[in-house]
């Protein structure tokens, strides 16, 4: 009965969850919108200066959560890899851009937030601290903008909260509670109603919380948007940079073929790890640069396969017709060559997606990655080592997704290089 | 007598006398460029070694005389050139950080990356050829099967997740050996076998996680070309010749078995002796890997050219030894030494 299941039952159910758990926020979040065009049509100015990128992020998944299953219900039939059977590794492939695509609306919670560092430092996976909601300050001005913004601070969540508390426990006729040891003495007039009693909600830690009280869950999920983003963003740099040296070499031969070979060969000789560190400690590291020096790193093996590829290629009879005919070389390349190498880069480039986001999780375990900015895998796993006797979960769950992406990676890559290749050994192309 | 004549018969070659001539002058070409390469890419960066001390109290004068010292005054071809010179000389210069000559202090620190990494390799060895064997001797038995399983698993886990998982078994659950450093203090005084032990001690954890990948790798080459060895016609031949499993095993199947792997494994001892970086950062320990890391956060440019040369000079000198061990093993790839 599981072996029947398909990509397309997987991505139902991924659908339905997300939409059953979120419902309430997912249904606010229509309310946003509307009110966001409304104040659009008003005030247009107010509107693009309030517009930021976390509320744009927040709409476009939350536009995305609707539209995805109506565009695959329009494509079903064109859509061939929904009907493959589910695996372990392309079930996790799609949970992973699932979360990329949805974060926010899967988290609810911003991965900076941090509030009543006491009651919320390192606490064990599945734990829950009680929150105190405040009344609302009274408003200043009651016009179109400050009514927008406050329900846009309960959509689009910030790293810091004014109008909650964060407590261990209440007591009984909530005239006080605890934090930590601390028994601290509660004005009940400070206290927000919901149907005439003090409006007081749990929330759940599912990973646990890090040293500054963080949400890890939320935390790894936005890990996972800064993994893909650096593995992508590097496999497009090291496929441009690879196809057209391996083009040039193979396609003109002679000195051309020569150099670019032994600048390959300069760059495989060297531990190209300490050649990272060098340009990123150099010249600064952040997102980009880490994206753009591990694409710069990484074309070899690509220009390798694309190189030896072209010069089998460039003796065949259609290519050298193609060739008479007067095509250009990037019309060559784009008509004649991609289509026939596609398979071997494919190949090629799941395996670099893995090395590359192990690359960028080792780079931010040594401090050299994209930055504090950003949760990345490497970083929370860094910081979880100097907490491993108090808090094992702050590098385990980290880690855990770290070592499932790269496995699921090197089982798709194998699965594709079968695929295409089903006369050689697969093993071979994994190592 | 007559496979020793053959073997001694390369090496007599002249031929193969000018593949080592011209494989040398390309290793040497290839430094050449890197050294150039790393120099050049250093000169890029904005900022120099002189604005660490920098400060509110150094007066204009006083960094003019700190950047002579560094010889920053002069321009960057001349400095290229001195460089050189020196380097053509066998001064790498002097350390900004250590205040003694780059050679000192690699050769400090060099000799315990040298043992960490070419005893993990042994391990490595050793352990996928024990494993490989025990595997093959019943293909796609549950043993085999586990072991693929597993070694894939092994194989994806990267060095840090393995390196805390161990520290927490280990060290925190269990506590039963210590997590970082190689020596624990309080201990010079005692008898040399406690020292030893101690030693051996904070050495095991390393070990165990710079090994367990490379077996991982070496166990899937090598079980990955033994089946394809074993179901080549000629096995068939000597097992129709009443030949035992054993001694196919040994006289045949490995040695035709090996030689991708050589190839493999000269690399793999490249990237370990050039520097085990994760690995001594996470046992804090007094390796070339650190050291470099080291020399690159806190711009020490000369610490950081010698590591690079040391580490290409490692790499170089693995692969080539790799080629040299295959040429010997099979004359067809003498070609591959050049």
């Amino acid at each position: 009965m599981f072996s029947k299941l398909k990509i397309r039952h997987y991505l139902l159910f991924l659908f339905l969850l997300l939409i059953g758990i979120r419902f309430n926020l997912i249904c606010y979040g229509f309310y946003f919108l509307y009110s966001y065009i409304k104040l659009v049509f008003t005030d247009f100015n107010s509107a693009y200066n309030i517009l930021d990128v976390p509320q744009l992020d927040y709409t476009i998944s939350l536009i995305l959560v609707v539209a995805l299953p109506i565009i695959l219900l329009l494509f079903k039939k064109r859509a061939k890899w929904l009907e493959n059977r589910i695996n372990f590794s392309n079930c996790f492939f799609l949970l992973l851009f699932f979360f990329f695509l949805f974060a926010p609306i899967i988290t609810n919670e911003n991965p900076d937030f941090q509030k009543n560092l006491n009651v919320t430092r390192l606490l064990p996976p599945f734990s829950s601290v009680e929150v105190l909601h405040l009344k609302a300050q009274k408003k200043i001005q009651d016009d179109n903008i400050s009514e927008f913004l406050s329900i846009k601070k309960e959509f689009v969540k910030n790293s810091f909260n004014e109008s909650i508390i964060l407590v261990d426990s209440v007591g009984n006729r909530k005239n006080y509670y605890y934090q930590g040891n601390k028994k601290i003495n509660l004005d009940k007039n400070i206290l927000a109603l919901k149907n005439g009693r003090p409006y007081i909600t749990a929330k759940l830690f599912i990973l646990g919380t890090d040293e500054y009280g963080r949400d890890l869950f939320s935390r790894v999920i936005y890990g996972t948007r800064i993994s893909l983003i650096v593995g992508i963003g590097a496999i497009i740099f090291s496929l441009i940079i690879g196809l057209i040296f391996g083009f040039l070499a193979g396609y003109s031969g002679g000195s051309i073929d020569i150099l670019l070979s032994r600048i390959t060969d300069l760059f495989l000789t060297f531990p190209i790890i300490f050649l990272i560190l060098l340009i990123l400690s150099l010249f600064g590291n952040n997102l980009f640069a880490v994206i753009i020096v591990l694409g710069i790193t990484g074309w070899m093996t690509l220009f390798k396969v694309v190189r030896s590829e072209v010069i089998s290629i460039k003796r065949k009879d259609f290519f050298i017709t193609s060739g008479l005919l007067g095509l250009t070389n990037l019309q060559l390349l784009r008509r004649e060559i991609i289509p026939l190498i596609l398979a071997p880069i494919i190949v090629n480039i799941v395996f670099q997606f893995a090395s590359v986001i192990l690359a960028e999780s080792a780079l931010s375990y040594l401090g050299l990655g994209v930055g504090m900015d950003y949760p990345s895998w490497g970083s929370m796993i860094e910081a979880g080592q100097e907490y491993l006797s108090k808090a094992w979960w702050m590098s385990f769950f980290p880690g855990l997704m770290l070592v499932l992406t790269l496995l699921s990676a090197n089982n798709f890559g194998r699965e594709i290089n079968r695929l295409y290749n089903p006369w050689i050994s697969d093993d071979k192309q994994q190592i | 007598m007559l496979e020793l004549e053959n073997k001694t018969v390369i090496f007599m070659n002249s031929e193969f006398i000018i593949l080592i001539i011209k494989r040398f002058i390309s290793s040497i070409i290839i430094l050449f460029l890197l050294i150039t390469f790393v120099f050049i890419l250093i000169r890029l960066a904005p900022g120099d070694p002189s604005q660490k001390y920098l400060s509110s109290k150094l007066s204009p004068e006083l960094i003019e005389k700190v950047k002579v010292s560094y010889k920053l005054n002069t321009s960057v071809t001349e400095q290229y050139f001195s460089f050189i010179g020196n380097f053509i000389k066998g001064d790498l210069g002097i350390s900004y950080n250590y205040r003694k000559p780059v050679t000192e202090v690699i050769s400090e620190f060099l000799p315990f990356t040298l043992i960490l990494s070419s005893v993990s390799f042994l391990i490595q060895i050793i352990l996928s050829f024990f494993l490989t064997i025990l595997a093959v001797k019943k293909v796609n038995g549950i043993f085999d099967r586990f072991l693929s399983k597993s070694v894939i698993i092994i194989y994806v886990i990267p060095t840090f997740v393995l390196g805390v998982i161990l520290i927490y078994v280990f060290s925190i659950k269990w506590n039963i050996l210590p997590s970082s450093g190689v020596k624990s203090y309080g201990n010079d005084e005692k008898n040399f076998f406690i020292i030893l032990f101690d030693y051996l001690q904070h050495l095991i954890l390393p070990v165990i996680t710079l090994s367990l990948g490379g077996v991982a790798v070496f166990y899937k080459y090598l079980r990955d070309n033994i089946t394809n060895v074993y179901n080549r016609t000629f096995i068939d031949f000597l097992r129709a010749n009443g030949y035992s499993e054993r001694e196919i095993l040994i006289h045949n199947v490995i040695p035709n078995a090996v030689n991708p792997l050589i190839s493999v494994a000269g690399i793999e001892l490249g990237l370990l002796l050039s520097g085990t970086l994760i690995t001594e950062i996470i046992f804090s320990l007094p390796g070339m890997g650190r050291l470099t890391m080291d020399a690159i956060l806190s711009r020490d440019y000369p610490l950081v050219i010698g590591c690079t040369l040391t580490a290409s000079v490692l790499i170089l000198l693995s692969n080539f030894a790799a080629d040299l061990i295959k040429a010997i093993i099979d004359k067809r790839f003498v070609k591959g030494l050049a």
